[in-house]
């Protein structure tokens, strides 16, 4: 195992919207020597947080796009991504976590664990993200480390553990006592930045030694040699660090720290809590995916000498191309070697390497395994495995939650349809979570993402950066047609006007599939239908599958059987099978009672129990059917079935009923019949709409 | 499908018995040790009053819903081989529409929470379950009086409600009455206890408590062990 790798840390920080994520990174840039000068999120000297590099970012104080940066900080080498705090850009927090080993859960010392805190928490357990948390904004009033600590218990089921204890309270905080060395630790000079270290006051010797016992009872679980150090009163600093360490990574541990990154104060503590505490990537398993061996699962090393395994998890467009962020697991990439990806087998060849400062760059000639790097000019998409040809991996997808709201967008004019396309393509390979695609049948293009903010800042930034101007309206339900009966057909296609004629007959039956789709069988004996033209047969009856005779939706589930028919020897011909198909399927339809088909899709919503009533009504008010709930800790998932077309506006409908603490998750599960109470009216209003249309 | 689960549902066991059935808000258990089909026997006590279009809350202590559902569509799918049927969509529409799974993870289980939520399935759903099936939950450490209460809520819902109970290798304790650990002490909080134990001659349910008829004699029935249909002894 190098001995490199042992110094480097992939951290995440996340937390609630303003609970000061781009404020401690800034910090972390300049106590790490990354940047000079401190700049606040809506600062009055009009340049912004270094990490908050897009325009719209700046304007709205919020982060939108994550960025990497890196640092070094006491001999380790530290990557940084900021990641979003808004419940919208939750993909954001979702790649970074994917990439991360270990995260930085930040806190706000007034309002304690907050909504997304609890979304972020529950993301970070997906990924088995180990985590510090930074209680911030102690310095503010009303401020209750104390209380904030033990929420992490009680509201996230963390089992917290205080690092530190704050010297003064509110505006009056000037330091904290830090309990492993049992020393004051002051932030002193202009910036801060010197850490000075004294004595603890004497008002807090009682209680940072109670806190301080709390502690190594906590640590000692994961340590014999400190549980028998504790029994001899012999606890070195060493051995109180390698127990948190241990907890902290097996995700038993939560080390709490505390400060107010504003005012810089603890933030050198959490970098040593970074170093100290998470682990390095070698300490992380990673596996990916062997597609020669029918997906096997690989366990990776991260050592520079095995074959190249690195992961794209983000893209961003640059003015100088598009940039490629990607996480090497095993090998190392150097600038002029080859890489294939691994979805595509496309070839690249590597060209600039760069190391990233927020929207700045540093030119790196290689790097290794546990590195965050960047390329430029790569054509590939956010989530593709790049291996350098000699394994055929794949990293386990990330998780890709499905887009929640759907909006069609028309653009107001030519210039803007070019831009506007433009601008899709782009967003589409940079956020695996924004789609859009074009609406067969209405030919509208539809844009769906994870919320209504979500699709806002696209639509926004379709206008500022694509100068794309845009109509929004509301998105069709993709409905289908089926039969439900079983109908005979005998149907002669017949044609004569002049030259040679037209001459088919066929004669079968058609049923329902109930596999879906689409199925053909031909039983056709004695050559009444000479073999050459059964394709054209199907054919026929293929074509009519994309407009059903209902209202005009695509059939599914059909099975046609033709068991006779007749040809001509001169008049008959594929064209002539092929239209006598098409007939005997419109001559048909009807006769086997053809019904409206919806989709249904399975909807998880996730929120504290004590909404799990609210939740089940909103699901039962849309005519969804509860299948199950599921009761963790203090959450319930509440799992049901509910019509596509009762999904609209659910997000906002949710949030307004659960004070913004519910999320939900939603993916087609299947097609079911429009109960007949509904289908009459729908079918009436389906049918003028689609007259409205053809005008 | 229907009838052939019915005809040979492991609770025809109660067919010779007092009642005929365990009776709403009544308490039934089914001791078990680990590995021998508590959950799918249980499964066959719901399938059996889904079947009669009754509705049924599945409650899941320990393991997730889809755990369970898996288990259902396990249980739906061995039966239906051995019906020799490909599919039978109106009895999967049956079990999907009637009944709801409740599960609880992570030492989340409380009655309190199970009441809540029975309640807001009864306004949110307009649902109340017939039958309430309570799969997982640790007898050993039950606090005293939660089979008390539970009693009541069992008739404050007209509800019967069966447990499952894991019994071990390694403790022998049977009451006078010949009930094992871990019911032995509390027998008197069921109406009916049943036995599933593997034996030589293939996996038996036996009788072990039928409601107040003291002088009843055990009866015992042989399950198919990949059903749980019952193969003899009716």
């Amino acid at each position: 195992m190098s001995e490199v790798i042992k110094t480097k840390r992939n951290i995440g920080i996340s937390a609630h919207i303003d609970s000061g994520k781009t404020t401690l990174t800034e910090r972390i840039l300049f106590y790490t020597k990354r940047i000079h000068a401190m700049h606040e999120v809506r600062g009055r000297d009009g340049v912004g947080a270094t990490m908050d590099s897009m325009d719209l970012e700046r304007e709205r104080g919020i982060t939108i796009s994550s960025a990497a940066t890196h640092c070094q900080w006491d001999g380790h080498e530290i990557n940084v991504i900021d990641t979003p705090g808004h419940v919208d850009f939750t993909i954001e927090v979702e790649r970074a976590l994917r990439v991360m080993d270990g995260a930085v859960l930040i806190l706000c010392a007034v309002a304690g664990v907050q909504s997304q805190s609890i979304t972020v928490d529950r993301q970070m357990n997906r990924y088995k993200v180990p985590r510090i948390a930074f209680i911030n904004k102690c310095d503010r009033s009303g401020a209750d480390p104390f209380k904030v600590s033990g929420q992490l218990g009680s509201k996230l089921n963390h089992n917290p553990v205080l690092m530190q204890i704050p010297i003064g309270s509110e505006s009056n905080m000037k330091g904290v006592v830090d309990l492993v060395s049992m020393k004051a630790l002051y932030f002193e000079g202009p910036s801060r930045e010197a850490l000075v270290s004294k004595e603890i006051p004497a008002e807090l010797v009682e209680i940072a030694a109670a806190k301080r016992e709390e502690l190594i009872d906590a640590a000692s679980m994961f340590s014999d040699d400190l549980m028998e150090a504790a029994f001899e009163d012999n606890v070195t600093e060493e051995l109180l660090i390698d127990a948190v360490r241990r907890g902290t990574i097996s995700r038993q541990l939560t080390p709490v720290f505390m400060g107010s990154a504003y005012k810089n104060i603890g933030v050198q503590c959490v970098l040593d809590g970074v170093v100290r505490y998470l682990p390095s990537p070698a300490e992380v398993k990673n596996v990916a995916f062997d597609l020669a061996t029918d997906e096997k699962e690989v366990v990776l090393e991260p050592e520079p000498d095995r074959p190249l395994v690195a992961l794209a998890f983000k893209l961003e467009v640059t003015p100088y191309g598009q940039l490629t962020y990607l996480r090497i697991y095993q090998g190392r990439i150097r600038k002029g070697d080859e890489m294939f990806i691994s979805r595509s087998g496309k070839k690249i060849k590597v060209g600039r390497l760069v190391r990233m400062h927020a929207d700045e760059m540093e030119e790196i000639d290689q790097a290794e395994p546990g590195g965050i790097v960047a390329l430029f000019g790569v054509d590939c998409h956010s989530g593709d495995t790049f291996t350098d040809g000699s394994v055929n991996y794949s990293m386990s997808s990330m998780f890709v939650p499905e887009p929640v709201i759907s909006l069609s967008v028309t653009p107001e004019d030519a210039k803007s349809q070019n831009n506007m396309a433009k601008a899709l393509n782009r967003f589409t390979k940079e956020d695996p979570t924004f789609k859009s695609y074009v609406d067969p049948e209405s030919g509208d293009t539809i844009i769906s993402g994870m919320g209504e903010l979500h699709l806002d800042v696209y639509l926004e930034r379709m206008k500022r950066e694509f100068k794309a101007v845009v109509m929004t309206g509301m998105p069709q339900v993709a409905y289908r047609e089926a039969i439900t009966a079983k109908a005979s057909f005998d149907y002669t296609h017949k044609k004569q006007t002049g030259g040679s004629g037209q001459f088919g007959r066929v004669a079968g039956f058609i049923e329902p599939l109930d596999e879906g789709g689409y199925e053909f069988i031909n039983e056709v004996k004695g050559g009444s239908i000479p073999t050459e033209f059964i394709p054209a047969v199907d054919k026929g009856f293929r074509s009519c599958l994309d407009k059903g005779g209902l209202v005009g939706y695509p059939v599914i589930g059909v099975r046609v059987t033709v068991n006779d028919g007749k040809a001509h020897s001169v008049d008959s011909s594929e064209m002539a099978f092929s239209q006598a198909g098409a007939g005997a399927f419109r001559s048909v339809y009807m006769k086997a009672a053809p019904v409206l088909l919806e989709p249904i899709m399975k909807v998880a919503v996730e929120s504290p129990t004590e909404f799990q009533g609210n939740v089940m009504g909103s699901i039962t008010q849309r005519r969804g059917m509860i299948t199950s709930t599921m009761e963790d800790g203090l959450f319930t998932t509440v799992e049901a079935e509910v019509p596509l077309a009762e999904m609209f506006g659910y997000a906002t409908h949710l949030r307004s009923l659960t004070q913004g603490k519910a999320e939900f998750t939603m993916e087609f599960s299947r097609y079911a019949k429009v109960p007949e109470s509904l289908a009459e009216e729908l079918k009436t209003r389906l049918r003028e709409k689609a007259k409205g249309e053809r005008k | 499908m229907k009838n052939i689960l019915l005809k040979g549902s492991p609770l025809r066991i109660l067919d010779g018995t007092s009642r005929k059935s365990l009776g709403l808000g009544r308490m039934g258990v089914l001791i078990a040790r680990a590995g021998v089909g508590k959950t799918a026997c249980l499964i066959h006590i719901a399938l059996h009053n889904l079947m009669e279009n009754r509705k049924v809350v599945h409650v899941s202590i320990g393991e997730g819903p889809e755990k369970i559902q898996a288990y259902y569509q396990v249980l739906l799918n061995e039966l239906m081989s051995a019906c020799k049927m490909k599919e039978d969509d109106d009895s999967r529409q049956l079990v999907e529409q009637n009944r709801v799974i409740l599960a609880y993870v992570n030492k989340s289980f409380e009655l309190g929470r199970l009441r809540a939520q029975l309640e807001n399935l009864k306004e949110a759903l307009d649902f109340s379950p017939d039958a309430i099936l309570v799969d997982g939950f640790d007898f050993a450490s039950a606090e005293p009086g939660f089979f008390k209460d539970f009693s009541e809520l069992a008739g404050l819902l007209g509800a019967e409600i069966w447990f499952s109970a894991l019994s071990h290798r390694h403790i022998s304790e049977v009451n006078e009455r010949g009930v094992p650990y871990p019911c032995h002490n509390i027998d008197d909080m069921f109406s009916v206890i049943l036995h599933l134990l593997p034996e030589a001659g293939g996996l038996y349910l036996r009788l072990l408590k039928d409601h107040e008829n003291e002088t009843f004699t055990e009866r015992r029935v042989r399950l198919d062990p990949s059903t749980f249909m019952i193969k003899d002894g009716l």
